[in-house]
């Protein structure tokens, strides 16, 4: 039998992990499905002036977005909580499966089928909330696959991002690159968390988070120092549009292979540590 | 077959093994004694590939066991000391994890769970410690691997349990299959286990059948202490002496007594049994 992949066995390895899904992470399913309910309840007491946009079909779909960035955030350590126990992971270190069988299915439960679930469910429950509540401005579900449509609500209406440059930079884009870009930030951000979820034992999700701001404190300290003591910002100063829409475009591009690499590197650290952790 | 050899392993600055060789040979029972904390958990833990060897090498039929390759992981079992169980029932446990299993036979767990008197119907968390060690026991035995591993199996079961135990340890181990029962409560598996394994720390003490134990040394229960016996203890009625077997002399094999007589002259019974 061939030791590195066997599609029956791979369809065991998804059954198996499929009957723990859900027992797993139902839980935090219903929090995170109720957030919006407990928002649209909210904004039900609050005059509604205060809470128009709120009603907004787009506002709605960024709640859901950073939920479901949530979700991505939480689902390994629901999920795969106990695989590198010293203890209670061995049932899962002797299944008899391959490390790329055994890999994958994570990856399919925690990248795929748990996001598809949650914004699914979401959608679903604003949906209900649209049918029964007056104020809501259509369904959330019509516009949350138009990125275009999002991205235009963004700039329209946020006095946040007043440079051209961020507007410039997304109508660049191509409707399937769109796609890709955000396909790879979620993709990012669910391998550097499903790593988490390999090298810690515990409170793994919170580690992670702490590591993450630290990185950023020092990925910010590194560049406000380079660009003082280099004095880009007094170079550029002359021309500051020039300079802003060329920085965001390097900024994007870079954070756009920046995310390839970080999470090829990270699925690899969590292959191998499926495949050496010592128990 | 498991072969080890000249097996070096460490953890952090605590040496477990050092330079030790030992084979497993198919269809026994064997019975993996030592004291406390000289490695007996590590050394199931080595064969099963959930830790890997400084030094030296672990085969099992040929295969790695660290490399956890599914040919090799379908054909063992390791129960561990520690009850670990799922919210479920050890029906829909064993469905789970069964069709991994080639030989799995979800008819023999049936079987199993009645012989061992676990109720079907309850799940894990309502059940009992011991309850709980049965109900993986047919776990473990219906999926039927070439090796199955049992480390402290016999602990946290009461009296009748632990002859239920043996009793179908015995009765379902076929010539086929190999078991390693890593204990410390001798008393437990006497009359089950053949060959007997005992280490020591960073060594192997003895690794001998029934058959060359009774060659070597010889079981005196008499009335007396002798004084040339490796170990004696104190009986109801006398003492049982261990010593050597000089005239060849058949006698029954006391695992206790042997293991304190192996305990109390290692060199001495280590290179009588080479």
């Amino acid at each position: 039998m061939n030791n590195t992949f066997n599609i029956n066995r791979f369809g065991k390895v998804l059954k198996h992990d499929g009957l723990n899904f859900f027992p797993n992470i139902i839980l935090a399913l219903a929090i995170i499905w109720a957030i919006p309910v407990v928002i649209y309840l909210f904004t039900c007491l609050m005059p509604s002036d205060e809470t128009t946009q709120l009603y907004d079909p787009f506002s709605r779909i960024d709640i859901i977005s950073t939920l479901s960035t949530i979700m991505l955030i939480i689902a390994p350590a629901r999920l795969y909580r106990y695989c590198n126990d010293p203890r209670k992971g061995i049932g899962y270190a002797m299944l008899p499966a391959s490390t790329l069988e055994k890999f994958l299915s994570m990856v399919f439960y925690c990248i795929i089928v748990t996001p598809i679930i949650y914004i699914a469910g979401a959608l679903a429950i604003d949906s209900i909330l649209a049918i029964f509540h007056g104020p809501y401005e259509g369904f959330a579900v019509s516009y949350y696959f138009d990125r275009f449509a999002q991205i235009n609500a963004i700039f329209d209406k946020s006095n946040v991002m007043m440079d051209e440059s961020w507007i410039l930079y997304y109508k660049s884009l191509s409707p399937t690159f769109a796609i890709i870009l955000s396909a790879i930030g979620s993709l990012t951000i669910s391998s550097i968390f499903m790593f988490g979820n390999m090298i810690f034992k515990k409170h793994k999700t919170g580690k992670m988070i702490g590591i993450l701001i630290l990185m950023f404190i020092l990925f910010m300290i590194i560049i406000i120092n380079y660009a003082v003591n280099t004095e880009v910002l007094t170079h550029q100063i002359d021309d500051k549009a020039e300079f802003v829409k060329h920085t965001v475009f390097f900024m994007m591009n870079v954070m756009f292979y920046a995310e390839i690499i970080v999470s090829a590197l990270m699925l690899f650290g969590v292959y191998r540590k499926i495949k050496t952790q010592k128990y | 077959m498991i072969k080890i050899n000249n097996l070096d392993f460490a953890y952090r600055n605590t040496q477990v093994f050092k330079n030790i060789s030992l084979e497993f040979e198919k269809g026994n029972i064997y019975g993996l004694l030592g004291e406390n904390g000289v490695g007996k958990t590590t050394l199931l833990k080595l064969i099963c590939g959930l830790q890997k060897p400084q030094h030296g090498s672990v085969t099992v039929d040929g295969l790695i066991p660290s490399m956890r390759q599914p040919d090799f992981l379908q054909n063992v079992y390791f129960l561990p000391e520690e009850v670990i169980t799922e919210d479920t029932t050890p029906e829909k446990f064993i469905q789970k994890i069964g069709d991994f299993y080639p030989h799995y036979d979800f008819a023999l767990f049936n079987e199993l769970m009645k012989e061992l008197e676990v109720d079907l119907s309850k799940k894990f968390n309502e059940l009992s410690h011991g309850q709980k060690k049965k109900a993986l026991l047919a776990c473990a035995l219906s999926l039927k691997t070439d090796y199955l591993f049992l480390d402290e199996p016999t602990n946290g079961l009461d009296i009748p349990s632990k002859a239920l135990f043996r009793k179908v340890i015995s009765k379902y181990c076929t010539d086929e299959s190999t078991i390693i029962i890593s204990t410390h409560q001798v008393k437990d598996v006497e009359n089950l286990i053949d060959p007997i394994v005992i280490l020591d720390r960073d060594d192997v003490l003895m690794n001998a059948s029934f058959a060359e134990i009774i060659d070597k040394i010889y079981f005196e229960y008499g009335p007396e202490r002798l004084q040339d016996a490796y170990y004696t203890e104190m009986l109801p009625g006398g003492y049982i002496n261990v010593m050597p077997n000089t005239e060849h002399e058949e006698s029954n094999v006391n695992i206790e007594a042997l293991f304190n007589a192996v305990m109390k002259n290692k060199e001495t019974i280590k290179n009588l049994m080479k």
